[in-house]
Protein backbone atom coordinates (compact mmCIF):
# COMPACT_ATOMS: atom_id res chain seq x y z
CA UNK A 1 0.00 0.00 0.00
CA UNK A 2 2.54 2.54 1.06
CA UNK A 3 4.46 1.51 -2.00
CA UNK A 4 1.57 2.25 -3.97
CA UNK A 5 1.10 5.32 -3.09
CA UNK A 6 4.66 5.95 -3.29
CA UNK A 7 4.72 4.91 -7.02
CA UNK A 8 1.67 7.43 -7.17
CA UNK A 9 3.15 10.09 -6.16
CA UNK A 10 6.33 9.57 -8.25
CA UNK A 11 4.46 9.02 -11.42
CA UNK A 12 2.06 12.66 -10.67
CA UNK A 13 5.72 14.61 -9.23
CA UNK A 14 7.10 13.44 -12.73
CA UNK A 15 4.25 13.91 -14.81
CA UNK A 16 4.46 16.47 -17.24
CA UNK A 17 1.30 18.66 -16.55
CA UNK A 18 2.74 18.39 -12.97
CA UNK A 19 6.74 19.74 -14.22
CA UNK A 20 4.68 22.52 -16.53
CA UNK A 21 3.13 23.77 -13.47
CA UNK A 22 6.17 23.36 -10.44
CA UNK A 23 9.66 23.97 -12.04
CA UNK A 24 11.07 23.33 -8.40
CA UNK A 25 11.17 19.60 -6.30
CA UNK A 26 9.84 19.38 -2.44
CA UNK A 27 11.83 22.33 -0.72
CA UNK A 28 13.69 20.18 1.97
CA UNK A 29 16.94 20.99 0.11
CA UNK A 30 18.79 24.44 -0.76
CA UNK A 31 18.39 24.37 -4.55
CA UNK A 32 14.79 23.71 -4.53
CA UNK A 33 14.07 25.99 -1.08
CA UNK A 34 16.26 28.37 -3.80
CA UNK A 35 13.96 27.41 -6.34
CA UNK A 36 10.59 27.55 -4.80
CA UNK A 37 11.50 31.68 -4.51
CA UNK A 38 12.34 32.37 -7.54
CA UNK A 39 10.18 30.59 -9.74
CA UNK A 40 6.72 31.29 -7.77
CA UNK A 41 5.59 34.77 -8.75
CA UNK A 42 4.20 35.74 -4.95
CA UNK A 43 7.14 34.16 -3.36
CA UNK A 44 9.65 36.04 -5.87
CA UNK A 45 9.16 39.16 -3.98
CA UNK A 46 11.16 37.88 -1.25
CA UNK A 47 14.41 37.07 -1.38
CA UNK A 48 16.06 33.41 -1.37
CA UNK A 49 18.19 33.77 1.95
CA UNK A 50 17.01 36.44 4.58
CA UNK A 51 19.06 37.92 7.19
CA UNK A 52 17.77 36.80 10.96
CA UNK A 53 17.45 40.44 11.94
CA UNK A 54 15.13 41.50 9.47
CA UNK A 55 12.51 38.34 10.84
CA UNK A 56 12.95 39.70 14.08
CA UNK A 57 9.20 40.56 15.35
CA UNK A 58 10.31 44.23 17.35
CA UNK A 59 12.13 45.36 14.35
CA UNK A 60 9.25 45.92 12.22
CA UNK A 61 6.09 45.04 14.06
CA UNK A 62 4.71 43.33 10.61
CA UNK A 63 2.51 46.67 9.92
CA UNK A 64 3.85 46.19 6.16
CA UNK A 65 2.21 42.55 5.60
CA UNK A 66 -0.51 43.84 7.61
CA UNK A 67 -1.13 46.37 5.40
CA UNK A 68 -0.76 44.72 2.92
CA UNK A 69 -3.16 41.76 4.02
CA UNK A 70 -5.95 44.25 4.44
CA UNK A 71 -5.62 45.73 1.07
CA UNK A 72 -6.34 41.68 0.22
CA UNK A 73 -9.37 41.55 2.39
CA UNK A 74 -10.78 44.70 1.04
CA UNK A 75 -10.02 43.43 -2.46
CA UNK A 76 -11.98 40.15 -1.85
CA UNK A 77 -14.95 41.97 0.53
CA UNK A 78 -15.24 44.61 -2.21
CA UNK A 79 -16.04 42.45 -4.98
CA UNK A 80 -18.87 40.61 -2.90
CA UNK A 81 -19.83 43.69 -1.55
CA UNK A 82 -20.47 44.86 -5.42
CA UNK A 83 -22.40 41.96 -5.97
CA UNK A 84 -25.40 44.01 -3.81
CA UNK A 85 -24.41 47.23 -4.58
CA UNK A 86 -25.84 50.23 -7.37
CA UNK A 87 -24.42 53.26 -7.13
CA UNK A 88 -27.41 54.99 -7.32
CA UNK A 89 -28.55 57.93 -5.15
CA UNK A 90 -32.21 56.45 -5.22
CA UNK A 91 -30.95 52.76 -4.67
CA UNK A 92 -27.21 52.75 -2.78
CA UNK A 93 -28.94 53.40 0.40
CA UNK A 94 -31.72 50.80 0.88
CA UNK A 95 -28.65 47.96 -0.88
CA UNK A 96 -27.12 48.52 2.09
CA UNK A 97 -29.91 48.27 4.18
CA UNK A 98 -30.57 45.18 2.14
CA UNK A 99 -27.40 44.15 1.86
CA UNK A 100 -27.55 44.30 6.46
CA UNK A 101 -30.86 42.67 7.00
CA UNK A 102 -31.35 40.70 4.17
CA UNK A 103 -28.64 38.91 2.74
CA UNK A 104 -26.46 36.11 4.60
CA UNK A 105 -23.35 37.15 6.37
CA UNK A 106 -23.98 40.63 4.53
CA UNK A 107 -23.71 42.62 8.17
CA UNK A 108 -20.42 40.74 8.78
CA UNK A 109 -18.96 41.43 5.32
CA UNK A 110 -19.68 45.54 5.38
CA UNK A 111 -18.50 45.37 8.95
CA UNK A 112 -15.25 43.58 7.68
CA UNK A 113 -14.58 46.11 4.84
CA UNK A 114 -15.52 49.40 6.76
CA UNK A 115 -13.06 48.14 9.65
CA UNK A 116 -11.00 46.60 7.39
CA UNK A 117 -10.53 50.10 5.37
CA UNK A 118 -9.88 51.89 8.71
CA UNK A 119 -7.30 49.33 9.87
CA UNK A 120 -5.25 49.47 6.42
CA UNK A 121 -4.97 53.34 7.21
CA UNK A 122 -4.12 53.12 10.43
CA UNK A 123 -0.96 50.31 9.54
CA UNK A 124 -0.33 52.09 6.66
CA UNK A 125 0.91 55.39 9.11
CA UNK A 126 2.10 53.46 11.91
CA UNK A 127 4.18 51.34 8.81
CA UNK A 128 5.65 54.66 7.68
CA UNK A 129 6.39 55.62 11.27
CA UNK A 130 8.15 52.67 11.84
CA UNK A 131 9.87 53.12 8.57
CA UNK A 132 10.55 56.55 9.82
CA UNK A 133 12.45 56.14 13.24
CA UNK A 134 14.41 53.22 11.96
CA UNK A 135 16.01 54.95 9.82
CA UNK A 136 15.07 52.52 6.88
CA UNK A 137 14.42 55.37 4.19
CA UNK A 138 18.08 55.99 4.10
CA UNK A 139 19.69 55.03 1.01
CA UNK A 140 19.72 52.78 -1.24
CA UNK A 141 15.75 52.96 -0.22
CA UNK A 142 15.07 56.76 -0.57
CA UNK A 143 12.99 56.24 -3.58
CA UNK A 144 11.00 53.42 -1.82
CA UNK A 145 9.95 55.71 0.74
CA UNK A 146 8.58 58.11 -2.37
CA UNK A 147 6.47 55.29 -3.15
CA UNK A 148 5.71 54.60 0.17
CA UNK A 149 4.11 58.16 0.69
CA UNK A 150 2.50 57.86 -2.82
CA UNK A 151 1.15 54.49 -1.30
CA UNK A 152 -0.16 55.93 2.18
CA UNK A 153 -1.73 59.11 -0.27
CA UNK A 154 -3.52 56.13 -2.48
CA UNK A 155 -4.72 54.04 0.70
CA UNK A 156 -6.49 57.70 2.03
CA UNK A 157 -8.24 58.11 -1.63
CA UNK A 158 -9.19 54.61 -1.52
CA UNK A 159 -10.78 54.90 2.23
CA UNK A 160 -12.54 58.29 1.08
CA UNK A 161 -13.67 57.33 -2.17
CA UNK A 162 -15.64 54.32 -0.57
CA UNK A 163 -16.91 56.62 2.47
CA UNK A 164 -19.35 57.82 0.16
CA UNK A 165 -21.07 54.92 -1.22
CA UNK A 166 -23.37 53.85 1.49
CA UNK A 167 -25.16 57.47 0.46
CA UNK A 168 -26.27 58.18 3.96
CA UNK A 169 -26.01 61.41 6.22
CA UNK A 170 -22.43 60.19 7.33
CA UNK A 171 -21.46 60.09 4.17
CA UNK A 172 -22.60 63.10 2.33
CA UNK A 173 -21.78 65.31 5.17
CA UNK A 174 -18.61 64.06 5.42
CA UNK A 175 -17.67 63.90 1.61
CA UNK A 176 -19.15 67.38 1.85
CA UNK A 177 -16.69 68.25 4.00
CA UNK A 178 -13.60 66.89 2.84
CA UNK A 179 -14.01 67.96 -0.91
CA UNK A 180 -14.62 71.94 0.27
CA UNK A 181 -11.65 71.88 1.45
CA UNK A 182 -10.26 71.22 -2.22
CA UNK A 183 -11.83 74.06 -3.19
CA UNK A 184 -9.54 76.63 -1.06
CA UNK A 185 -6.68 75.78 -3.00
CA UNK A 186 -6.59 79.34 -5.03
CA UNK A 187 -5.57 78.24 -8.86
CA UNK A 188 -7.30 75.03 -9.08
CA UNK A 189 -9.33 74.50 -6.11
CA UNK A 190 -12.19 74.87 -7.69
CA UNK A 191 -12.30 72.98 -10.59
CA UNK A 192 -10.45 70.47 -8.95
CA UNK A 193 -13.47 69.95 -6.58
CA UNK A 194 -15.33 70.15 -10.30
CA UNK A 195 -13.85 67.00 -11.56
CA UNK A 196 -14.01 65.25 -8.32
CA UNK A 197 -17.62 65.99 -7.72
CA UNK A 198 -18.95 66.56 -11.23
CA UNK A 199 -20.76 69.04 -10.74
CA UNK A 200 -21.08 71.81 -7.76
CA UNK A 201 -22.53 69.68 -5.13
CA UNK A 202 -22.68 65.87 -3.96
CA UNK A 203 -25.20 64.33 -5.80
CA UNK A 204 -25.31 61.42 -8.39
CA UNK A 205 -22.76 62.63 -10.53
CA UNK A 206 -19.95 62.61 -7.28
CA UNK A 207 -21.38 58.92 -6.61
CA UNK A 208 -20.94 57.54 -10.20
CA UNK A 209 -17.22 58.94 -10.02
CA UNK A 210 -16.34 57.92 -5.89
CA UNK A 211 -17.66 54.62 -6.92
CA UNK A 212 -15.98 54.10 -10.39
CA UNK A 213 -12.25 55.56 -8.64
CA UNK A 214 -13.24 53.21 -5.32
CA UNK A 215 -13.74 49.78 -7.58
CA UNK A 216 -11.04 50.48 -9.85
CA UNK A 217 -9.21 53.58 -10.32
CA UNK A 218 -7.76 53.25 -6.58
CA UNK A 219 -7.32 49.55 -6.61
CA UNK A 220 -6.11 49.07 -9.78
CA UNK A 221 -3.37 51.83 -9.18
CA UNK A 222 -2.61 50.58 -5.59
CA UNK A 223 -2.27 46.97 -6.61
CA UNK A 224 1.21 47.96 -8.96
CA UNK A 225 2.25 50.30 -6.15
CA UNK A 226 2.31 48.33 -3.94
CA UNK A 227 3.87 45.51 -6.15
CA UNK A 228 6.70 47.75 -6.87
CA UNK A 229 7.29 48.93 -3.16
CA UNK A 230 7.43 44.88 -2.25
CA UNK A 231 9.45 44.13 -4.85
CA UNK A 232 11.57 47.26 -4.46
CA UNK A 233 12.49 46.07 -0.80
CA UNK A 234 14.12 43.44 -2.22
CA UNK A 235 15.95 45.10 -5.25
CA UNK A 236 17.07 47.12 -2.21
CA UNK A 237 18.59 45.08 0.08
CA UNK A 238 15.87 43.45 2.28
CA UNK A 239 14.86 45.58 5.54
CA UNK A 240 17.73 47.90 6.65
CA UNK A 241 17.65 45.80 9.83
CA UNK A 242 20.21 43.65 7.50
CA UNK A 243 23.09 46.44 7.71
CA UNK A 244 23.01 46.38 11.49
CA UNK A 245 26.11 45.15 13.00
CA UNK A 246 26.20 43.38 15.86
CA UNK A 247 29.57 42.69 18.02
CA UNK A 248 31.02 39.93 16.12
CA UNK A 249 30.97 41.58 12.94
CA UNK A 250 31.88 44.48 13.88
CA UNK A 251 35.26 42.93 16.06
CA UNK A 252 36.00 41.14 12.46
CA UNK A 253 35.77 44.48 11.20
CA UNK A 254 38.29 45.80 13.06
CA UNK A 255 40.58 43.08 12.65
CA UNK A 256 40.65 43.12 9.10
CA UNK A 257 41.98 46.85 9.10
CA UNK B 1 49.32 18.10 -32.91
CA UNK B 2 45.93 20.05 -32.47
CA UNK B 3 46.11 19.49 -29.02
CA UNK B 4 49.44 21.51 -28.84
CA UNK B 5 48.72 24.41 -31.20
CA UNK B 6 44.81 25.69 -29.23
CA UNK B 7 46.70 27.19 -25.72
CA UNK B 8 49.12 28.82 -28.29
CA UNK B 9 45.90 30.79 -30.40
CA UNK B 10 44.57 31.53 -27.11
CA UNK B 11 47.72 33.25 -26.34
CA UNK B 12 47.70 35.17 -29.24
CA UNK B 13 44.21 36.19 -28.41
CA UNK B 14 44.62 37.30 -25.29
CA UNK B 15 48.25 38.83 -25.41
CA UNK B 16 49.64 38.88 -21.10
CA UNK B 17 52.05 41.75 -21.41
CA UNK B 18 51.44 44.72 -23.72
CA UNK B 19 53.85 47.11 -22.41
CA UNK B 20 51.33 48.41 -20.22
CA UNK B 21 53.12 48.57 -16.96
CA UNK B 22 51.05 50.10 -14.86
CA UNK B 23 46.90 49.68 -14.23
CA UNK B 24 44.17 52.78 -12.99
CA UNK B 25 43.13 51.85 -9.58
CA UNK B 26 41.50 54.01 -7.17
CA UNK B 27 39.65 53.46 -3.77
CA UNK B 28 36.01 54.89 -4.01
CA UNK B 29 33.90 55.34 -1.01
CA UNK B 30 30.45 53.52 -2.03
CA UNK B 31 27.83 50.81 -0.55
CA UNK B 32 28.91 47.68 -0.09
CA UNK B 33 25.26 46.23 0.07
CA UNK B 34 26.39 42.36 0.18
CA UNK B 35 30.01 42.70 0.42
CA UNK B 36 31.57 41.26 4.30
CA UNK B 37 28.16 39.86 5.22
CA UNK B 38 28.82 36.45 4.76
CA UNK B 39 26.00 33.97 5.04
CA UNK B 40 26.39 33.23 8.25
CA UNK B 41 23.45 35.61 9.41
CA UNK B 42 21.05 34.81 6.88
CA UNK B 43 18.50 31.91 6.69
CA UNK B 44 16.26 30.57 3.69
CA UNK B 45 13.24 32.40 3.40
CA UNK B 46 11.46 29.51 2.50
CA UNK B 47 9.72 28.46 4.72
CA UNK B 48 9.87 30.25 7.38
CA UNK B 49 8.89 33.96 6.10
CA UNK B 50 6.21 32.18 4.07
CA UNK B 51 5.22 30.96 7.82
CA UNK B 52 5.78 33.97 9.79
CA UNK B 53 3.57 35.90 7.26
CA UNK B 54 0.75 33.88 7.20
CA UNK B 55 0.33 33.96 11.18
CA UNK B 56 0.29 38.05 10.94
CA UNK B 57 -2.26 37.15 7.67
CA UNK B 58 -4.30 35.05 10.17
CA UNK B 59 -4.12 36.96 12.96
CA UNK B 60 -4.75 40.28 11.12
CA UNK B 61 -7.47 38.53 9.72
CA UNK B 62 -8.64 36.57 13.12
CA UNK B 63 -8.94 39.92 14.79
CA UNK B 64 -10.77 41.58 12.02
CA UNK B 65 -13.65 39.27 11.91
CA UNK B 66 -14.06 39.37 16.11
CA UNK B 67 -14.10 43.46 15.72
CA UNK B 68 -16.50 43.10 13.29
CA UNK B 69 -19.14 40.34 14.83
CA UNK B 70 -18.76 42.70 18.02
CA UNK B 71 -19.28 46.88 16.30
CA UNK B 72 -21.52 46.76 13.24
CA UNK B 73 -20.46 49.32 10.93
CA UNK B 74 -22.56 52.84 11.10
CA UNK B 75 -25.06 53.38 8.77
CA UNK B 76 -27.28 57.00 9.29
CA UNK B 77 -30.35 57.93 7.66
CA UNK B 78 -30.75 58.26 4.01
CA UNK B 79 -28.44 60.65 2.94
CA UNK B 80 -30.54 64.39 2.84
CA UNK B 81 -28.83 67.83 1.32
CA UNK B 82 -31.16 70.09 3.07
CA UNK B 83 -30.54 68.58 6.29
CA UNK B 84 -27.31 69.32 7.77
CA UNK B 85 -25.65 66.79 10.48
CA UNK B 86 -24.18 68.25 13.08
CA UNK B 87 -21.63 67.82 13.97
CA UNK B 88 -20.56 67.68 9.86
CA UNK B 89 -16.93 65.54 10.09
CA UNK B 90 -14.21 64.40 7.78
CA UNK B 91 -13.75 60.59 7.78
CA UNK B 92 -11.16 60.38 11.33
CA UNK B 93 -7.82 60.45 9.04
CA UNK B 94 -9.07 64.17 7.61
CA UNK B 95 -9.66 65.19 11.11
CA UNK B 96 -6.76 66.86 11.48
CA UNK B 97 -7.56 69.08 8.79
CA UNK B 98 -10.65 69.77 9.82
CA UNK B 99 -9.48 71.05 13.21
CA UNK B 100 -7.12 73.37 11.47
CA UNK B 101 -9.35 74.78 9.59
CA UNK B 102 -11.29 76.25 12.87
CA UNK B 103 -7.70 77.74 14.08
CA UNK B 104 -6.28 79.39 10.15
CA UNK B 105 -7.42 80.48 7.08
CA UNK B 106 -8.68 77.09 4.48
CA UNK B 107 -6.10 77.85 2.16
CA UNK B 108 -3.43 77.89 5.23
CA UNK B 109 -5.20 75.04 6.69
CA UNK B 110 -6.10 72.70 4.01
CA UNK B 111 -3.59 73.19 1.13
CA UNK B 112 -0.52 75.19 2.07
CA UNK B 113 0.50 73.41 5.70
CA UNK B 114 -0.60 69.88 4.02
CA UNK B 115 1.01 70.39 0.79
CA UNK B 116 4.44 71.23 2.86
CA UNK B 117 4.09 68.61 5.44
CA UNK B 118 3.84 65.92 2.25
CA UNK B 119 6.92 67.43 0.16
CA UNK B 120 8.41 67.55 3.88
CA UNK B 121 7.76 63.19 3.84
CA UNK B 122 9.37 63.14 0.42
CA UNK B 123 12.32 65.12 1.14
CA UNK B 124 12.98 63.04 4.13
CA UNK B 125 15.70 60.71 2.65
CA UNK B 126 17.33 63.27 0.10
CA UNK B 127 18.04 65.55 3.14
CA UNK B 128 18.95 62.73 5.35
CA UNK B 129 21.37 60.84 2.55
CA UNK B 130 23.90 58.94 5.38
CA UNK B 131 23.59 55.44 5.65
CA UNK B 132 24.76 55.75 9.61
CA UNK B 133 22.31 54.09 11.62
CA UNK B 134 20.02 52.47 8.95
CA UNK B 135 18.27 49.58 10.35
CA UNK B 136 17.96 50.57 14.28
CA UNK B 137 15.09 52.49 15.87
CA UNK B 138 15.97 56.04 16.75
CA UNK B 139 19.57 55.54 15.54
CA UNK B 140 20.85 55.49 19.17
CA UNK B 141 20.46 56.57 22.88
CA UNK B 142 20.62 60.35 22.51
CA UNK B 143 17.95 60.26 18.83
CA UNK B 144 15.85 58.09 21.55
CA UNK B 145 16.18 60.99 23.86
CA UNK B 146 15.26 63.25 21.00
CA UNK B 147 12.35 61.49 20.37
CA UNK B 148 11.10 61.03 23.82
CA UNK B 149 11.02 65.14 24.15
CA UNK B 150 10.25 66.36 21.06
CA UNK B 151 7.07 64.27 21.28
CA UNK B 152 6.49 65.59 25.09
CA UNK B 153 7.40 69.26 23.84
CA UNK B 154 4.73 69.17 20.99
CA UNK B 155 1.99 67.44 22.51
CA UNK B 156 2.04 69.88 25.06
CA UNK B 157 2.58 72.92 22.99
CA UNK B 158 -0.10 71.86 20.04
CA UNK B 159 -2.56 70.80 22.81
CA UNK B 160 -2.09 74.77 24.32
CA UNK B 161 -2.26 76.07 21.29
CA UNK B 162 -5.36 74.24 19.93
CA UNK B 163 -6.93 75.26 23.70
CA UNK B 164 -5.72 78.91 24.07
CA UNK B 165 -6.66 79.65 19.73
CA UNK B 166 -9.96 78.58 21.25
CA UNK B 167 -10.49 80.78 23.77
CA UNK B 168 -8.82 83.74 22.52
CA UNK B 169 -9.38 83.47 18.63
CA UNK B 170 -7.28 86.62 17.07
CA UNK B 171 -9.43 86.41 14.11
CA UNK B 172 -12.48 87.32 16.20
CA UNK B 173 -10.45 89.91 18.38
CA UNK B 174 -8.72 91.62 16.02
CA UNK B 175 -11.25 91.42 13.22
CA UNK B 176 -11.41 95.61 13.18
CA UNK B 177 -7.88 96.09 14.13
CA UNK B 178 -6.34 94.28 11.58
CA UNK B 179 -6.79 93.08 7.90
CA UNK B 180 -8.23 89.07 7.42
CA UNK B 181 -4.86 88.55 5.92
CA UNK B 182 -3.05 88.80 9.31
CA UNK B 183 -5.28 87.44 11.63
CA UNK B 184 -5.97 84.28 9.60
CA UNK B 185 -3.58 83.79 7.88
CA UNK B 186 -0.12 85.48 9.26
CA UNK B 187 -0.51 85.02 12.76
CA UNK B 188 -1.38 81.27 13.02
CA UNK B 189 1.20 80.37 10.20
CA UNK B 190 4.07 82.39 12.31
CA UNK B 191 3.08 80.21 15.30
CA UNK B 192 2.64 77.42 13.66
CA UNK B 193 6.77 78.04 12.18
CA UNK B 194 7.75 79.28 15.37
CA UNK B 195 6.01 75.66 17.13
CA UNK B 196 8.22 74.16 14.79
CA UNK B 197 11.46 75.87 14.49
CA UNK B 198 11.76 75.99 18.21
CA UNK B 199 12.65 73.07 18.57
CA UNK B 200 15.24 72.39 15.88
CA UNK B 201 16.80 75.54 16.90
CA UNK B 202 17.01 73.95 20.65
CA UNK B 203 18.92 70.78 19.48
CA UNK B 204 20.96 73.10 16.95
CA UNK B 205 22.46 75.59 19.45
CA UNK B 206 22.06 74.22 22.62
CA UNK B 207 22.29 70.48 22.49
CA UNK B 208 26.39 69.38 22.89
CA UNK B 209 27.51 66.77 20.75
CA UNK B 210 27.26 66.97 16.95
CA UNK B 211 23.89 67.46 15.34
CA UNK B 212 23.34 66.03 12.13
CA UNK B 213 20.70 65.49 9.57
CA UNK B 214 19.10 62.56 10.96
CA UNK B 215 18.62 64.55 14.29
CA UNK B 216 16.90 67.50 12.82
CA UNK B 217 14.56 64.55 10.68
CA UNK B 218 13.81 63.12 14.00
CA UNK B 219 12.58 66.29 15.21
CA UNK B 220 11.16 67.77 12.29
CA UNK B 221 9.25 64.26 11.76
CA UNK B 222 8.24 63.85 15.58
CA UNK B 223 6.66 67.53 15.68
CA UNK B 224 4.44 66.66 12.50
CA UNK B 225 3.67 63.47 13.88
CA UNK B 226 2.38 64.42 17.09
CA UNK B 227 0.83 67.44 15.77
CA UNK B 228 -1.18 65.16 13.62
CA UNK B 229 -1.89 63.00 16.86
CA UNK B 230 -3.32 65.55 18.80
CA UNK B 231 -5.24 67.66 15.74
CA UNK B 232 -6.78 64.44 15.04
CA UNK B 233 -7.79 63.69 18.22
CA UNK B 234 -8.79 66.94 19.23
CA UNK B 235 -11.29 66.89 16.02
CA UNK B 236 -12.54 63.30 16.25
CA UNK B 237 -12.88 62.99 20.06
CA UNK B 238 -13.51 66.48 21.38
CA UNK B 239 -15.65 68.21 18.84
CA UNK B 240 -19.68 67.68 19.51
CA UNK B 241 -22.50 69.47 18.24
CA UNK B 242 -21.52 73.09 16.64
CA UNK B 243 -17.66 71.77 16.40
CA UNK B 244 -17.38 73.30 19.68
CA UNK B 245 -14.92 71.92 21.98
CA UNK B 246 -16.42 69.21 24.72
CA UNK B 247 -15.06 66.21 27.01
CA UNK B 248 -15.51 62.80 24.38
CA UNK B 249 -17.75 60.95 27.52
CA UNK B 250 -19.96 64.65 28.13
CA UNK B 251 -21.00 64.93 24.84
CA UNK B 252 -24.54 66.89 24.65
CA UNK B 253 -27.33 65.90 22.29
CA UNK B 254 -26.18 61.78 23.11
CA UNK B 255 -23.51 62.58 20.57
CA UNK B 256 -20.95 59.67 20.41
CA UNK B 257 -17.91 60.60 18.25
CA UNK B 258 -17.49 56.98 17.35
CA UNK B 259 -20.67 56.45 15.66
CA UNK B 260 -19.21 58.43 13.06
CA UNK B 261 -16.56 56.24 12.09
Amino acid sequence: MKNLLQNLWEKVTNSRPWKSFFRHGWPDNPLDRSLIMTTNIFFHLHPVRVNKKSIRAAYSLGLGVITTVMFIILALTGILLMFYYVPSTELAYFDIVKLQTKVPFGQLLRNMHRWGAHLMVLSAVLHMVRVFYTGAYKPPREFNWVVGVILLILTIAGSFTGYLLPWDQLAFWAITVGTSVAAYEPLMGKTIKKILLGGPEVGQAALTRFYGLHVMVVPAILLLVISLHIWRVRKDGGLAANEVKDDDELEAENDSN
Amino acid sequence: MTATKKPQEKEQNFTKSSGKTYSLVEVVKAPTVMVDKGPDNTIFAFPIVAILELIIALGSTLFLVLFSLLKDAPLEEHANAIITTDPAKAPWYLMGLQEMLEHMHPTLAGIILPALSVLFLILIPYIDHSREGAGVWFTSKRGKRIVGWTALYTTIVMIGFVALDHTFPPRELLRDVLPNLVTQSIIPGSIMAFLVILPVLYLWRFKKGTTNAREVMLVLFTVLFFTAIVLTLTGFLFRGPGFELYMPWAMPNGYNPFDGL
